[in-house]
């Protein structure tokens, strides 16, 4: 077979070639090599680390408090003020620095891809491997009556059930009896994107809970939990991660687009999807406003995107993409 | 008019005559008949097409097309004879009125005659809007419009099932008797509210918008909830027939959508009030010069606070008097693109009425914050609700804003303008609405019976400040009754002061509505003062 073992797991029994290879994780110094080899990680890298800098120190950065409304200083019968040493960015129609406001807005903005993301991993690492171990476990009562416990069919059906689920609709339903705000749009996003995360998870233990290390566990007595959490969580956790990161992205996307349909953040904590949502109506008038927040979104996903690929490349070469 | 088939040969007539009535009511090709469909789009829903419900701007255009009333407006605001054959005899005392119907009118259900109207329905019609049994709730205008007939109020407490006061004299003769002169009783009938219905239709406004049968031009041909109404001309119509052959009613077209769909031509017209920034991009442009419709309302934009909600520091006149020198009304215009002038008090400038000398809170921060330390009242916070056009946002922050230098802090809730009638109509359940009254008719007294009377303070009503002052219903109750306006007009103006005294709303800027409409769109001069649109007049070209 092809390539060098560098772990103590070994396989038994009949594998595709190639696949020791895929299963096999890489070590550490391997992953960091091909890493800095790669460009997409350091431009990925470095774009997210500016956006999440700027969203950090934003208070220091923002030039003005993004709620005072600057109304003088927006010229006579103009709408908004243009871009000036005053505002870098300009000004919205109600006089608030445009910059400030792109600012606070990314902050607002990757709190709900940071919530959002962390629900949609542990769930989805709770799920995935619960029923990828699990399984059908037989279940005796005592009396002598026997039967299986459909815990693998009944997760799985469930992220059928998520993933079937019209979010949109569920977002707006809710938003309507429960009002907008941040965390339920974390919430509604995280219930979307933990259905494929379970899977991704689910998929890999299905592979790796016949590996010899687990029946050695097993047999050296190590209970259910204790294999699913002190072996196989380590296994599954750099996937986790990796497909974490690249939520962010989807996640300031459907943020936009719930906010697009008026089920996002609420008015008074403004993200980059409400900023763009409001502004729509001056995309042929004062285009600055809407392509802005536009322009911070698409470079955060970009960036997500390059760097979670490139981790993803490093540490995983041969996995499927879900 | 009458309707000419086609001349060809007998057989192929024969067979036309079968395809068109088989096809449908309108299938003459001769110029001169309803042709073409006018598209017509609006942000929101349509409330109710129930005539005694229906109380928007959305509502009533549509009303207007497959109702008639028994007086109407002319282009301007002179009445006329609609459903009766000419104006009414007013007895010397001004109680009784006599209206002789109008012969040769039906009553259509999607293009078919049910049968004609008579008197009966007139009566039926006018009692239906008093009853306190109408479901899902009763009309907001009952004791605002139709209270001055005798007998009503015993139909408004339920002791009564008709009122005394609306009799029919015989087939064709309708006698309305008012228990006081009502110089305003007039100008309700020509409101919707005064539409007639066939008695058949019972008190079920969720029944009758499912199925109307009106008089009107048009007929109801299909409704899809948050979608289309489609209204097909009427064939059967007594007057004139409409231009389009079709009128598509589109709902929940989003602000920015319906906008540049009048600006392609792909609708005819913009329901809606024009957003700030297309505004100033056409109202230069040469392009646009005979697209582009200004019209100045009797109307307001307004700020009303919830007066008397319990523990509340809305409730103290001098936190309320704070708000109302806090809030900068200049920079509202700046946003609504000088689309307007400022409003002081109630009436606007074209109504007579207006008291220009009326301005108890000119803009005066340093005063705001005097009166709520004087009130005692640090700070709280509250929310104000509004709807989801993009002008009302700003206008909602730009307030937020305001309120805030005074210590309140005012949560902004959004709400898609249907939704927010919804919503404004429970009492307590908005503490601060931002919203608009548009007259119903152009007597001051329409400033204040729907708006600010204990009346309207209820379930359903428009007076959303929930505020009452008896003393000032019984003064505006004796004031409708002075038969001419220019003699009423003291009297208005002395009860618009002191109203404003007490604050329960903050008048905000007098509108200049604008709206786009399409090239092909004709008929269409000016904007109706009160209507805004009259969409059986216009029509499309090609």
């Amino acid at each position: 077979m092809s390539g060098r073992v560098e772990h103590a797991d070994f396989l038994i029994g009949d594998e595709p070639p190639g696949a020791e290879e895929a299963l096999a994780p890489t070590s550490a110094s391997r992953t960091r090599r091909s890493l800095v080899r790669d460009p997409a990680f350091w431009v990925g890298a470095t774009l997210v680390t500016l956006v999440v800098a700027s969203a950090v120190f934003a208070p220091w950065l923002a030039p003005h408090d993004p709620t005072h409304q600057f109304r003088r200083e927006i010229p006579l019968g103009e709408l908004s003020a243009p871009p000036s040493p005053m505002f870098p960015l300009g000004t919205d129609q109600l006089g608030r620095d445009y910059l400030s406001q792109l600012l606070y807005a990314g902050r607002a903005t990757l709190f709900v891809g940071l919530v959002a993301n962390t629900l949609a991993v542990f769930l989805g690492l709770v799920v995935g491997i619960v029923a990828g171990f699990v399984r059908s476990p037989r279940l005796r009562l005592p009396g002598g009556l026997a039967f299986s416990v459909p815990v693998e069919s009944g997760l799985m059906r469930l992220t059928d059930v998520g993933l079937a689920f019209p979010a949109l609709l569920l977002a707006m339903a809710l938003t309507s009896v429960l009002g907008r705000s941040l965390e339920l749009v974390s919430v509604v996003i995280a219930a979307v994107l933990w259905t494929t995360m379970a899977r991704l998870i689910y998929g890999r233990v299905l592979m790796l809970r016949s590996r010899e290390f687990v029946l050695a566990a097993r047999a050296l007595g190590t209970g259910n939990v204790g294999i699913m959490r002190r072996h196989l969580l380590p296994h599954v956790l750099p996937l986790a991660l990796v497909y974490g990161s690249l939520g962010i992205a989807t996640t300031i996307l459907f943020e936009a687009a719930l906010s697009f349909l008026g089920a996002g953040a609420p008015i008074d904590s403004p993200t980059w999807g409400t900023m763009l949502e409001r502004q729509t109506g001056s995309l042929t008038t004062d285009p600055r406003l809407p392509l802005l927040p536009a322009i911070a979104i698409f470079v955060t996903v970009l960036a997500f995107n390059l760097l979670g690929d490139a981790i993803r490349d490093a540490v995983d070469p041969h996995t499927q993409r879900t | 008019m009458d309707r000419r088939f086609p001349r060809t040969a007998a057989l192929t007539a024969a067979l036309l005559t079968t395809t068109a009535l088989a096809i449908g009511p309108v299938a003459a090709q001769e110029e001169g008949a309803p042709s073409g469909t006018l598209t017509i789009t609006f942000d929101s829903e349509v409330d109710s097409l129930d005539p005694a419900l229906g109380y928007d701007f959305v509502s009533w255009p549509a009303e207007r097309l497959i109702y008639e009333t028994l007086v109407t407006y002319d282009e301007g605001t002179t009445l006329v004879p609609q459903l009766a054959e000419r104006m009414p005899e007013i007895s010397d005392d001004g109680l009784t009125y006599t209206f002789t119907l109008r012969e040769g009118v039906d009553f259509v259900r999607g293009g078919e005659v049910v049968r004609p109207m008579t008197a009966d329905d007139v009566v039926f019609s006018l009692n239906r809007v008093l009853r306190p049994d109408l479901l899902p709730h009763p009309s907001p205008v009952s004791e605002a419009f139709f209270a001055s007939i005798a007998g009503a109020d015993a139909v408004i407490d339920g002791s009564a099932e008709t009122a005394e006061g609306l009799q029919a004299l015989d087939e064709r003769t309708v006698q309305i008797t008012l228990s006081a002169p009502d110089r305003t009783f007039i100008n309700a009938l020509a409101t919707p509210f005064g539409s007639v219905m066939p008695m058949e239709a019972g008190y079920d406004a969720t029944e009758s918008f499912a199925d109307p049968v009106g008089t009107g031009p048009y007929y109801l041909e299909s409704y899809t909830p948050g979608e289309l109404a489609v209204f097909t001309a009427n064939p059967h119509y007594w007057g004139d027939a409409p231009e389009a052959g079709t009128i598509d009613y589109a709902l929940l077209v989003p602000e920015e959508t319906g906008v540049q769909e009048a600006m392609a031509g792909e609708s005819d017209i913009d329901g809606d009030n024009l957003p700030t920034p297309i505004y100033q991009q056409v109202k230069d442009d040469p392009a646009y010069a005979d697209r582009l419709h200004r019209q100045s309302q009797l109307s307001f934009q307004y700020l009303s606070i919830d007066s008397s909600a319990e523990d509340s520091p809305l409730s103290d006149v001098r936190v309320r008097q704070a708000m109302a020198h806090a809030i900068d009304k200049e920079n509202i215009l700046r946003l609504a693109a000088g689309r307007g002038t400022i409003a002081n008090c109630l009436f606007p400038p074209e109504l007579p009425g207006f008291d220009a000398a009326c301005d108890p809170y000119p803009y005066d921060v340093d005063r705001a914050k005097a009166l709520m330390a004087e009130a005692g009242v640090e700070g709280f916070s509250t929310q104000l609700y509004t709807d989801t056009s993009e002008l009302s946002g700003l206008v909602a922050e730009s307030m937020a804003a305001d309120l805030a230098e005074i210590g309140i802090d005012v949560e902004v809730i959004t709400q898609d303008f249907d939704t927010l009638l919804g919503t404004i109509t429970v009492p307590h359940q908005a503490p601060l609405v931002s919203i608009g009254w548009f007259a119903d008719f152009p007597d001051p007294s329409n400033f204040i019976d729907p708006i600010l009377s204990c009346a309207a303070a209820v379930e359903g009503g428009a007076n959303s400040s929930w505020w009452c002052d008896p003393d000032i219903d019984t003064q505006a109750a004796e004031a409708r009754s002075i038969p001419s306006i220019e003699d009423a007009i003291p009297v208005y103006q002395d009860i618009q002061r002191r109203i404003m005294e007490q604050v329960p709303l903050v008048p905000l800027y007098n509108d200049t509505w604008t709206t786009l409409t399409s090239e092909r769109l004709t008929g269409l001069d000016e904007l109706h003062p009160i209507w805004l649109w009259e969409l059986a007049k216009y029509g499309v070209d090609g």
